[in-house]
């Protein structure tokens, strides 16, 4: 299995969640499509392009709630042949993470929902308070790399 | 937000296409993902109609490579430019760090251009974002058609560069001046995290 995070606060719940609920993979992403973290077999699945679509999945689920429902809905469930996934939002002091994920035979929707209210337990009292950090990401000489790594990218001379 | 990982040391910024219908988004990322190497770049996602317009997004990841010893990764959006798609825009809008809007150069075309170029402003302001904040390039697209039928790119600045940002003429078909457009996004996009922009998700 594999767990990797770019918060490391999320790891240890993240894991444990795909333990016990038997997920096959659990993807912990911003609603923006980023990817924050990822526990479980990924080989099967491009986890960028997987949390793209997530994120375009829950917010559609979202919006249709607000016009169906007078609010987002929270969970999405898709069954397909072998695999299903389960799609919802936790909220924390840093934002609204969306968890996707996906199970076989080996778990059942009700396993997953179970253990998700777990996560979302964990997580939320995990998180802790997000602070915008302002010192700079990059050096200031950024844009000689940029300018090389981008002609290389087109094939032209930089 | 632009994703920084200090623990992997990478980078991810997400830029969205933006514009009117058949304005030349989808195009700008089809010759990019033809033009960049099988590894570095992921798989081109399109969500589209069956005539192959934009019902959702085009989405590309792209490994721009290590700057200033960052491993940099872009995801480029497309949104669907049809006036009646106005809530997918918006939620495709979430989250942008940079915008590229890409106006369709016919003379037809103006009001069109101005009425996506408002929208956009609308979206960002709904999602409580100052537009003035957001890194934004301007592409005047389909410059390669007869001279008779488009606007020239100063007619173009005119009714839509009001803020004075980056603007390229532009044959997304056949190439010219996507990659400057996609250079001078990257470059703003990034020159905001030189400068200390807030950016999430630190280690």
């Amino acid at each position: 299995m594999k767990i990797a995070a770019v918060e490391a606060w999320v790891e240890a719940p993240l894991k444990r969640f795909v333990d016990d609920a038997r997920a096959r993979l659990a993807l912990l992403l911003h609603p923006s499509g980023q990817v924050l973290a990822q526990a479980g077999f990924t080989r099967a699945v491009d986890v960028m392009t997987a949390c793209a679509l997530a994120a375009a999945a829950h917010a559609t689920a979202g919006e249709l709630g607000r016009q169906l429902d007078g609010r987002g809905f929270r969970g999405l469930h898709y069954a397909g042949l072998e695999k299903q996934l389960y799609l919802a939002a936790i909220d924390t002091a840093r934002g609204v993470y969306i968890c996707l994920t996906v199970f076989d035979q080996a778990s059942s929707l009700g396993l997953v929902r179970m253990y998700f209210d777990d996560l979302s337990r964990e997580l939320t009292a995990a998180a802790p308070p997000l602070i915008a950090l302002r010192e700079p990401a990059l050096g200031a000489d950024f844009e000689r790399d940029l300018d090389a790594n981008l002609s290389a990218l087109f094939g032209r001379a930089s | 937000m632009s994703l920084v990982n200090y623990a992997t040391r990478e980078i991810t910024c997400k830029i969205v296409y933006y514009g009117p219908g058949r304005s030349g988004k989808t195009t700008n990322l089809h010759y990019i993902y033809g033009q960049v190497p099988e590894d570095r770049k992921g798989k081109m996602v399109s969500l589209a109609t069956q005539t192959d317009r934009t019902l959702f997004f085009d989405f590309l990841p792209l490994d721009l490579g290590t700057i200033s010893g960052f491993t940099t990764k872009f995801q480029l959006y497309t949104v669907p430019g049809q006036v009646y798609y106005q809530t997918t825009r918006k939620l495709v809008l979430q989250g942008a760090d940079g915008v590229v809007f890409v106006a369709d150069s016919q003379a037809r075309q103006l009001d069109e251009n101005v009425e996506s170029f408002q929208d956009l402003h609308a979206n960002l302001a709904e999602q409580g974002i100052d537009a003035r904040a957001v890194p934004l390039v301007l592409q005047y697209n389909k410059q390669d058609l007869p001279r008779e039928l488009i606007l020239d790119t100063a007619t173009l600045s005119d009714s839509l560069n009001f803020r004075g940002v980056p603007e390229f003429p532009a044959d997304a078909l056949h190439g010219p001046g996507v990659f400057e457009t996609l250079r001078a996004i990257s470059e703003l996009v990034l020159k905001r995290l030189s400068a200390g922009a807030p950016a999430g998700a630190r280690a």
